[in-house]
């Protein structure tokens, strides 16, 4: 497996989205800046339209910045590669393809499938979905599709994982194995990890990291680092005030309605 | 995980590895005396028929007079002994365990026993009584004699009529793809054909032939042209839509894999578009069989339309009705192979319709 040491930079990003038919402007993100490091779990928490998806487009490469910068080790990114892997919320396998060749897609478009089969393989036992390995996606539950998806994008090893709201369609109880099996993956690798989550305890459950946004325009508030050992006990102190915190910054805690 | 391990619930390892049609033996309801012996009765019904169909060509006397009687003869016991010959493989597949085949045989036994009483209504009918008079409406013995005696210009006429369906067919349906696949993908190519479209899309393929009769060189070389115009249309329009519906998802998901623009459109666009691809597909085979019989009828000098037409210009009613037969039997195989390509072809989406 290969060493993950990379930096990633957001100098001074802004990103603005003409609207349809009107002469009108929105600004999804402004002057946003921040360093990330390999090793780093980083989620991006707010409300929707705060710009959170952008950023993670931003780093895919799929959108350019409309002012500044984005830059890993220094050079800045032209368009998505396959070292920037992405899974998107809704499960985008090409429903053409078996598991196992979805899988290998990558490896494909890249002509280095050719003696990188056990790669393949490798992925299919990782998450344990060998016996599925010629079935197509129709057939798979929700959360199968959304693990077929994560060791899609791991297989070229990315330096970056971009993880777009990856468990929002799943129900709750395949949720919370979910966030266990993406932080065994995260583990092993020790990649950059980029997460935009709705939910606040998954966020906590899940990151080194939490950058709080915040909406119109998008910018970050907060910057938290969460120290504490994994597995993280969901009911513990640390968890709910850090619950609590994030809650303040967005601006639904009690003392707020009070006020 | 494995599968087993899914499907089984409660953990009573008796259900492990239950196949399909096991699941279906074990929960189907169980018949009656009186049920079995009624599908047993259903499925002699068909053999019962037959023999209905034969008594009644043999006993009752001609009413008009009948060369070679025997033909039509032959083709009945024909009839009768392939159904009996299919019974008894069911019955022989039933007694290894496969219910299915039996289930499948009750379930056709009634179309089958209706063919064999239509058959012999329709005799009663034409040669026996009259009712419908001949020769105009030949009772099938003349249609079987004039199949029979005229088989070699059939022949001819059958593999003419296939050679220029396929070539119009191919050559329509090539072309389509690669301007169907273009406008979907580029804008500018949408902005020259699309007008192109819009100006043809009203006029039906046929309104063409007798401009081909004027225009071109040889009527062949017409006829195929009108049949790979309906074909090329059809598929255009199709593939456009396929190609311009993809989900830009799959787009994105495939760039962040380090898709190239060549991949995008032949791994991505394509696949997706495949369902309306093959739907194009049929319906410009169905443009083409129509055209085909168009332009055979009107001008081109061979073929199985053209051979419907001369026969009837000589009066030889049962030629007629044979190459009728003919022609009814290519197109259901023409289009039978198409479904079988496009089943096979889009199996993946079997679990989505699920």
């Amino acid at each position: 497996m290969k060493d993950h040491n990379i930096s990633l930079e957001l100098n001074h990003v802004s990103k603005s989205f003409a609207k349809i038919e009107t002469e009108e402007v929105t600004h999804a993100l402004q002057d946003i800046s921040f360093t990330l490091r390999s090793g780093e779990f980083v989620s991006l928490v707010g409300p929707s339209g705060c710009g959170k998806s952008t950023i993670l487009r931003l780093v895919a490469g799929l959108i350019k910045p409309t002012l500044g910068k984005v830059t890993v080790d220094g050079q800045e990114i032209e368009g998505p590669a396959p070292d920037r892997g992405m899974v998107f919320q809704k499960s985008t396998l090409f429903p053409w393809l078996t598991v196992e060749k979805n899988i290998a897609f990558s490896l494909q478009m890249q002509n280095k499938l050719k003696g990188n089969e056990e790669r393949v393989n490798n992925m299919l036992e990782i998450i344990g979905l060998q016996d599925f390995k010629d079935d197509y996606p129709a057939q798979l539950s929700g959360g199968m599709a959304q693990r077929v998806a994560l060791v899609r994008s791991l297989i070229s090893e990315p330096d970056i994982l971009l993880l777009d709201e990856p468990l929002g369609a799943l129900d709750a109880f395949t949720r919370m194995n979910m966030q266990d099996e993406i932080l065994k993956m995260w583990r092993r690798g020790k990649q950059l990890a980029m997460m935009v989550t709705h939910d606040i305890d998954e966020a906590i459950y899940m990151s080194s990291r939490i950058l709080v946004m915040e909406t119109n325009p998008g910018r970050i508030t907060a910057d938290l680092q969460i120290k504490e050992d994994h597995p993280r006990d969901r009911s513990a102190d640390y968890f709910i005030n850090y619950r609590n915190t994030i809650l303040r910054k967005l601006h639904f805690s009690g003392s707020d309605k009070t006020a | 995980m494995s599968k087993s391990a899914i499907s089984q619930t409660d953990g009573s390892p008796a259900m492990d590895g239950l196949t399909r049609s096991q699941l279906f033996d074990l929960e189907r309801r169980v018949k009656t005396k009186k049920q079995v012996y009624f599908d047993i009765f259903v499925c002699f019904l068909p053999l019962l028929a037959g023999a209905v169909a034969l008594l009644e060509y043999l006993t009752i006397p001609d009413n008009s007079p009948n060369k070679n009687p025997h033909v039509y003869t032959v083709f009945l016991l024909i009839l009768v002994v392939a159904y009996g010959i299919y019974a008894l493989v069911s019955l022989w597949k039933k007694s290894r365990g496969d219910n299915h085949a039996t289930d499948l045989l009750r379930y056709r036994a009634p179309l089958f026993t209706g063919l064999f009483l239509l058959l012999a209504f329709y005799d009663y009918l034409t040669l026996k009584t009259g009712v419908l008079t001949q020769p105009f409406v030949p009772c099938l013995n003349f249609v079987a004699n004039a199949a029979w005696n005229d088989r070699e210009m059939i022949w001819n006429c059958t593999v003419h009529t296939l050679w220029l369906l396929f070539l119009g067919y191919f050559i329509g349906v090539g072309l389509g793809l690669i301007t169907g696949i273009a406008c979907g993908y580029s804008e500018k190519c949408r902005y020259w054909v699309n007008p192109i479209i819009k100006f043809l899309g009203p006029i039906p393929t046929s309104t063409w032939i007798p401009i081909m009769m004027v225009i071109a060189s040889s009527l062949f070389g017409g006829a195929v042209f009108i049949i790979a115009l309906g074909s090329w249309f059809a598929v255009t329009v199709a593939s456009m839509t396929g190609i311009a519906n993809v989900n830009k998802e799959y787009f994105d998901a495939a760039r962040t894999l380090g898709a190239n623009q060549r991949q995008l459109i032949f791994r991505v666009a394509i696949p997706h578009a495949m369902p309306s691809i093959l739907q194009g597909c049929t319906q410009a085979m169905s443009s083409s069989c129509t055209s085909i019989m168009i332009a055979e009828m009107l001008g081109v000098k061979s073929g199985l339309g053209w051979y419907m037409n001369w026969s009837k210009s000589w009066a030889s009613y049962d030629k007629m009705f044979a190459a009728l037969f003919v022609i009814c039997l290519i197109f259901t195989l023409v289009t039978k192979i198409l479904d079988k390509i496009k089943s096979h072809v889009l199996r993946w989406q079997i679990g989505a319709n699920a």
